[in-house]
This record gives structure tokens, sequence and C-alpha cells, in this order.
């Protein structure tokens, strides 16, 4: 498991740090050992391991382990060593290399478990939680979880946060608040956009790589695109239809100006991303024209790019053609 | 996308057919329709449930309150109609699962154990475990399984109250429930997942990190013994509980490598050499697995009590710790074991009969 030790000065540290114990632990040293029991440190009962690694200091020839290794002999219950203080793991997931996120994961399915019968909301309707990010929940739990598992737990939470929140115990509210990184990012929300004191209204837009910037004001129908008139601008019939899409659909053609910077791009991905540009500064003149221009497709960011050039490839998915020899 | 009258504009033929109308409306900036500015504008819905409400406590409470009488409600009606007595309940394992005292064939035959493997399948080695063959599948010897069950299920025990640990593996995708809820009875250690190559036989650099504690005879943490642990090399299990020996032949060949005796489900297709205490039994249904982790579970759990009620009555099974050894000034917490040294022998005498009844 190359995760359990992703560093290499750990595993040096950690190879310092435990030579005395072994050098302390091996018969042909005479320094005492000042702490638990002697009993312990050496396992009582002999190891297949331990025998060859003790064998091969006396400088006979280690024996090869076994392909298959036999099952080991039944317990000789007269021989079973007993143990006065016990030395047990922490957590009864201590075999499994990652027992405290196991843990935190039993822990939220057996909360599920118990509360699987309360009344649940839609995902879209349950309250939005910024849980803890991958690192944090690392560091949370203090030992490396893959992304993975930590997805896994997180879906879990998911399923909690829909019980309905009148209703969700407040002890279970406490534990998932335990996974919730500090700051609610989602209680800020940005001021929605409002017409300035010359009752302009802004609006940005991108498609491909072209962006630009509307000013929207009440007027006669004035289109200027980087100051030239829109036929100067777009010589291509299609690209004037696109920019003026957002007026001509809600029949504001006449009511408004356009002002409009773009850079970038062609003459398509300017028009366009004028088009998104002025349905969104439209949006802050007129909010309840936001179902029409939806469904006109004019609000809905298109956020294709071209794809890049693959090695091996003579376009982005284009394949040479296969020749016989 | 801009969605428009595409096939309109698309198509060549219709786009010649009326080119005037097209140039004609783009050419200006000036709009020939009238239409008024300002578009009636619908506002947010006002909710009227939230405002019956002074606060959100309130709605919270009245909320509570309708869910509870709903489900008061529900409860009432569940016992009308008939009663299906008898069911099987999947749950039934799990909450509840049998003792070893509860092992019967009939028990074994309702939950499957018998079902083996396709006769092409088998291994020789457990053809003294088979009881015939019938539509093409080997069917395993009920009583042999009982009194292999019983055998593990009072190794399991002895080694619970002796205070080993007990790890039990079931890595297949269903039997999380069933081994963790097997562990929790035992007080043992379970794994679920996939069993990691190298944490017996590599045990410090993979189970290093894990964090371990020192208890007492009753269980109970000695905090003072803490930092001594840090240096501590890995803990090893003293009895393994596999359900799926197929799938886990690393963890079968650590454990024999480390001299870590093994309880394991064999079905007809497994290698019964590969675990110490073999259980002939089906390992594919999820019912008969968790009919047997439920029966080691429980004997792992009168093991731990009949230990901590030793323990309670002042009666060690094993050796006092010298406080001198732990390396400890504050003798406080080993006083009461030290206390017990007389009594060791008698106890002795207890677990020697317990082991007489474990090997008959």
């Amino acid at each position: 498991m190359a995760w359990q030790r992703p560093s290499c000065i750990v595993q040096s540290m950690q190879s310092l740090r435990l030579r005395p114990l072994r050098s302390s632990a091996s018969p042909l040293s005479s320094t005492p050992t000042p702490f638990l029991l002697r009993s312990q440190k050496t396992n009582a009962r002999g190891y297949a391991t331990e025998t060859s690694s003790d064998s091969s200091v006396q400088g006979a020839p280690a024996a090869a382990p076994p392909a298959i290794a036999p099952a080991a002999p039944a317990i000789d219950f007269d021989q079973f060593p007993y143990r006065p203080a016990r030395i047990v793991p922490a957590s009864p997931s201590y075999f499994s290399g990652s027992p405290k996120f196991i843990d935190h994961l039993l822990r939220l399915q057996n909360l599920l478990a118990e509360n699987a019968h309360l009344p649940i909301n839609s995902p879209a309707h349950a309250q939005r939680k910024a849980w803890l990010k991958l690192p944090q929940f690392r560091e949370f739990v203090g030992e490396p979880v893959p992304t993975k598992k930590y997805k896994s737990l997180i879906k879990v939470l998911q399923r909690i946060n829909r019980i309905r929140q009148p209703i969700v115990p407040d002890h279970v509210n406490a534990i998932i608040n335990e996974y919730v990184r500090p700051g609610n990012p989602y209680a800020v929300k940005p001021a929605p956009p409002t017409l300035d004191e010359m009752g302009r209204a802004r609006g940005r837009g991108k498609r491909k790589t072209s962006s630009a910037v509307v000013h929207l004001v009440e007027g006669e129908g004035e289109v200027l695109v980087n100051g030239k008139t829109l036929s100067e601008a777009f010589p291509r019939e299609h690209d004037r239809e696109s920019v003026v899409w957002p007026l001509s659909i809600t029949e504001r053609l006449g009511k408004y100006n356009v002002w409009a910077t773009v850079k970038g791009g062609g003459t398509t991905g300017q028009a366009e991303a004028i088009t998104l540009a002025l349905a969104r500064a439209l949006l802050v003149h007129e909010p309840g024209l936001k179902p029409a221009l939806r469904k006109a497709g004019t609000i809905t960011v298109d956020a294709r790019r071209v794809e890049r050039k693959k090695p091996g490839h003579l376009k982005a998915r284009k394949k040479p053609a296969w020749v016989k020899r | 996308m801009i969605v428009r009258q595409l096939c309109v504009r698309q198509s060549r033929f219709l786009a010649l057919n009326r080119p005037a109308r097209m140039v004609g409306r783009f050419y200006s900036t000036e709009t020939p329709i009238q239409t008024a500015v300002e578009t009636p504008t619908r506002g947010h819905p006002v909710q009227p449930q939230d405002s019956e409400y002074e606060s959100f406590e309130e709605l919270r409470i009245a909320a509570q309150e309708r869910f509870r009488r709903a489900e008061l409600r529900r409860q009432q009606r569940r016992s009308l109609g008939a009663v299906i007595e008898d069911g099987y309940d999947p749950e039934e394992i799990l909450r509840n699962p049998p003792e070893p005292k509860d092992i019967t064939l009939e028990l074994l035959l309702a939950s499957q154990t018998h079902l083996g493997h396709s006769t092409s399948r088998w291994n020789p080695q457990n053809s003294r475990y088979i009881f015939g063959i019938r539509d093409g599948i080997h069917i395993i010897s009920l009583d042999q399984t009982a009194a292999y069950l019983r055998r593990a299920a009072k190794v399991v025990e002895e080694v619970a109250a002796r205070g080993g640990l007990i790890l039990f593996a079931g890595t297949r995708k269903d039997q999380k429930r069933t081994v963790v809820r097997a562990a929790e009875l035992a007080k043992g250690y379970h794994i679920f997942e996939r069993w990691i190559p190298g944490a017996l036989t590599n045990g410090q650099q993979i189970l290093g990190h894990c964090e371990t504690k020192v208890v007492n005879a009753l269980d109970e943490e000695i905090t003072e013994l803490k930092p001594n642990l840090e240096e501590h090399a890995a803990l090893k299990p003293d009895l393994v509980v596999c359900l799926n020996p197929v799938e886990n032949e690393v963890l079968l060949h650590e454990c024999g490598l480390n001299n870590v005796p093994t309880i394991g489900i064999i079905d007809t297709d497994a290698n019964p050499a590969r675990v110490t205490y073999p259980i002939p039994a089906n390992d594919d249904s999820l019912r008969s697995v968790g009919v047997i982790a439920g029966v080691l579970g429980r004997a792992g759990e009168a093991g731990q009590k009949r230990r901590l009620e030793y323990a309670r009555e002042g009666r060690f099974t094993y050796e006092p710790v010298d406080p001198k050894e732990l390396g400890l000034k504050d003798t406080r917490e080993t006083q009461p074991q030290a206390e017990s040294r007389p009594q060791r022998q008698s106890e002795n005498q207890d677990i020697q009969t317990a082991e007489a009844a474990a090997n008959q």
C-alpha cells in the first residue's frame, strides 16, 4: 500500500526511531528494556518469520519461506499465554490499516441506519453543506484516505443531510456538522446586479475564445459593436441575427441601445459571446424575461472549447488511415 | 445553444424561396414590432406555511409533532390485518444471532449451509465432509458442519476467555455488516475491505501508525502507559476467523507464516488444509455465512463475559503485572491485580476443566 507511507522521509525516520528498539529486543544486546512486559515485546508464541531471522543472525542459511504456508497447528490451551495488562488495538478496525477512517464510516452508516425511517427531501432541496475537502478531511481523520473512500463517506453524509430539516434530531445535526468545513461558503451570495446611476446594465459573456461586454440602456434600438454598426462588424447575416437574438425573441429590438465591446476569437464566437452578454444585461433591466430567454437558449452558457490535438492523431480524434505495411 | 427555426434557415431550398424577409429584417436595427416596454413580472410566491410560525423553533416543534403523530398512527394501524409468523427476516440474523447451543440441523438446513459447489469444482480433500450429489452440486453433510461449528465456537470462546485478539475477516461485498456485528459481539476486530498484504508479515510498516492502548483485566484503559506504546511492535491477532478463505489466500498464508491459528468456512471447492479449524459449509450464501459468523460471535461474547466475570471477582486467568516491569511509578491502577495473586491456581483449574470440555 503505497499510500500508507507516502513520504520517504517518514519511512526513514520510522526506521531510525525503531532501531534502538530492535537492537534491544535482540538476544545479542545486553541493555535492559525498561518499559512494558518483556514477554510481550518478544511475542510469547514463536512466529515462523522470527525464528528464521534469528537463525540468519547466527550465521545459518535462512530457510526460504514455503510457497504455501501450512495452517498453524491447533491451539494447545495449556501453553496459551496469559496476559495481565493487555495491549489491545484502540479500534476494532485496527487490522484494516486505516482504523480511524473505518470508524468514521461505520459511525455515519450506523447513524443513517438509525434514522433511515425519517422523511427525506429530494437531493435538490437538501440544505447545501460544504463538506471538508479531501486534504482537510485527511487532516481531520489523521490518515491518508484515498479519494474513492472519501467519496463513499461523503455519499453517506449527503444521504443523512437529506433528512427533512425540521425533523432531523439534534445529535444527527451535531455529528454531520463535524464534517462541514469551517466558514460556510454557500452563505455568501453575490449581490444581484443592478442598473448604474446612468441607467446602464452591464453583462459579460463568453463563447469559444471570445469574450464580450455589453452595456444596455433604454433607447431607440441602436447597436454598436466595438464602435462599428452591426452590419459593419458582422458581414454574415447569421451573426447579426445572433447578436440581437435576445432582443428580437422578446420583441425589444427598438427599446434598447446596445454598446458592445468584444475581443478574441472569430466572428461566430464574437457574435454568440455578445448574445450571452446581451441576454444577461437584459435580465438586469427586466428579470421577468428570464423564462423566455432561457427557452430561447440565450442565457445558457456554452462551455465547449476546441478539443486539443493528440499525439498519434491527425487532429483531436482523427486517426491516420490504416496502411497495410 | 441558440434554438431557432433551424430547418427554415438551414434548408437552402426554403431560404432561397424567401430571402427578402430575412434580409430586410436584419439589415436595419429598427424594430417594426410595437410592444409594451414593461412586462408584468412575477415575484417569488409567498409561503404561507412559514408565516404561520413566529420562529424556526416553533416550525420545528410543529413538524416534529406532526411526524410523531403520523408515526403513532402508522404503528396503530400496523396491528390491523393478518400477522405473518415464522417468516424469514434477514435482519434477524444480525439483530439476534443464534448461540452455539442453538445449532441444529434444521437451522443449518434452513440457512443453506449444505449447498456446495458444482461437482467439477470440488477439492477431493473435502470428500469426508460431503454427503452426496444432487442436481450436479455437492451436498455438505450437516452433522459434520454442526460438529465442526461447535468445535470452532468453543475455540473462539476459550481464546476470548483468555483475552486473545480475535479477528473476523469477511471481504465480500455483502459480508460487511455480518463481520462487524460478529466482531462487536465478540469484542474482536473486523476487516471487511481488502486485506492489506503484509499486515502481519510487514506489520510495522502497515499497522505501525494505528493506535493501541493498554487495558487492565477489566478492560479499562491504563492511560499512564500510553507513551510507552509508541515504540511497541504492531499487534498480531491470536485467532483469525475467515468467512471467505478462497478470496483471502494471502491472509491465510500470512497467518500460517506467523503461526496464527485460523478458522475458515470451507466450501467444497476450498482447501481445508489452509485453515487450522475448518467449518465445512456454504460460503456463498449470505444467510449461511450470517449464521456461522453469528454463532462464533456469540461464542466470543460468552468468552468475554466469562473473562470479565472472573476479573470482577478478583480471579485472574494470568500472572499479574509487576509494576516495576511496566515502568510505572503510580501503581494504583495495577494494585487490584497484585492482590489477586494467591487465587490464580484455582482459576487455572477452572480453565483446565473448560479446556477439557473444549477438547472433547
